[in-house]
């Protein structure tokens, strides 16, 4: 045992060529990499350089955030201030077409934001951004039947008679 | 401006254009209440908010009602209904409640469980303690056939032994499974609520 700690213990002995075989490694990645950074700037600044090219980017990023809005992607959480914490959501649902979350995080689907699911063999999941806090939630199955998490707690308010569950997010919970 | 300069600009124009009117054309109309029961359900919020309570779940709850379908007089009689739920629960939960314990107070009160109950849960857990996911799995077992004497019973011996909410969570899931196995209600609560027996080693 002794012997084996002995031998762990002996400092390790390098070939006299490693240390400067490391070093042209190092220069030659800085090198490239200057190289690249170059070629960028000089990209950069010839668009910078030409006015309308600015025009042009600042009238895309118009047309990008506002097709976004519009389409309630770039929709902001329910909830101002709190965490938001991502959460996945799973339902097994071999024979559906499509499945959505819809819940209090994302205005229950209206005006198009129902979070919509993939499937795996008919395991649907989506993973969304949810702000910490008590939710209420279901999924939308082919569109048009509601279904409750079978494995979440029942949301017991008046659901317009139709099941919901009970969501609680916790701060760095996930 | 060369001319490819202006071919580039010209193809941002016309996507942006393309853009702004797909949003316009969405035919999906977001439903809305008519104006008597947006009315109402605004002189409910203002009432709410008047009295301090979160008035967040009373406009949720019009969101949902309109994106389920409801017809406009359920959904003021819904939220007028919650809005009292909330202010009950807001009431015996005392000032040092959160909006979340508040929520959770409110939707258990509906599952049946007496407001008492509640009040004498947050008082005994302290004022750090969060019982929102408490309040929801009390909401959840009462609501699959515990009783609702066997629930709180439960529930506060697992917060008076500091149960975690994880471990709230797993007792909510292991007495939905005895349920869906056939077993009654309260026996699973019961049984399932009883803290493990202590290893004679552990012992004193």
């Amino acid at each position: 045992m002794e012997m084996i700690v002995e031998e762990l213990q002996r400092p390790v002995v390098l070939d006299a060529s490693f240390e400067r075989r490391v070093m042209v490694r190092v220069r030659r990645f800085h090198a490239q990499n200057r190289a690249r950074r170059g070629k960028l700037a000089r990209v950069a600044a010839s668009i910078t350089h030409h006015p309308a090219w600015t025009a042009a980017i600042a009238a895309s990023l118009v047309a990008v955030t506002t097709f976004g809005i519009m389409n309630g992607r770039l929709r902001t959480p329910a909830v101002s201030g709190a965490a938001i914490e991502p959460t996945r959501f799973v339902l097994v649902a071999p024979t559906a077409q499509s499945v959505s979350v819809v819940g209090d995080f994302n205005n229950w689907g209206l005006g198009d934001s129902a979070l919509v699911a993939t499937s795996n063999h008919g395991v649907w999941s989506v993973t969304a951004q949810v702000p910490a806090g008590v939710h209420r939630y279901a999924f939308v199955v082919n569109g048009k039947d509601w279904r409750a998490d079978p494995t979440a707690p029942r949301s017991p308010g008046d659901d317009f008679g139709m099941p919901s569950s009970a969501l609680v997010v916790e701060e760095g919970s996930k | 401006m060369s001319k490819r300069t202006t071919g580039g600009l010209m193809a941002v124009l016309a996507f942006a254009g393309v853009s702004l009117s797909a949003g316009a054309q969405d035919p999906r109309m977001t439903p809305k209440l008519d104006n008597p029961s947006k009315a109402a359900v605004q002189a409910i919020v203002d009432s709410a908010k008047a009295q301090g309570v979160p008035t967040d779940p009373l406009l949720d709850k019009v969101k949902e009602g309109l994106a389920r379908g409801a017809d406009n007089a359920h959904i003021v009689a819904v939220v007028r209904n919650l809005s009292v739920e909330l202010a009950n629960a807001q009431r015996v939960l005392g000032a040092n409640a959160s909006a979340d314990e508040i929520k959770a107070g409110a939707y258990a009160l509906h599952a049946g469980v007496p407001a008492v109950e509640l009040g004498k849960l947050k008082k005994e857990s302290g004022r750090l303690r969060s019982l929102a996911n408490a309040f929801t799995v009390m909401a959840d077992i009462v609501s699959r056939g515990v009783p609702v004497g066997t629930a709180t019973n439960a529930i506060r011996s697992l917060v008076g032994a500091g149960a975690k909410d994880k471990d709230i969570n797993d007792f909510q899931q292991k007495v939905k499974v005895d349920i869906d196995q056939g077993a009654p209600p309260a026996a699973a609560a019961e049984t399932r609520a009883k803290p493990a027996p202590v290893k004679p080693e552990d012992r004193e």
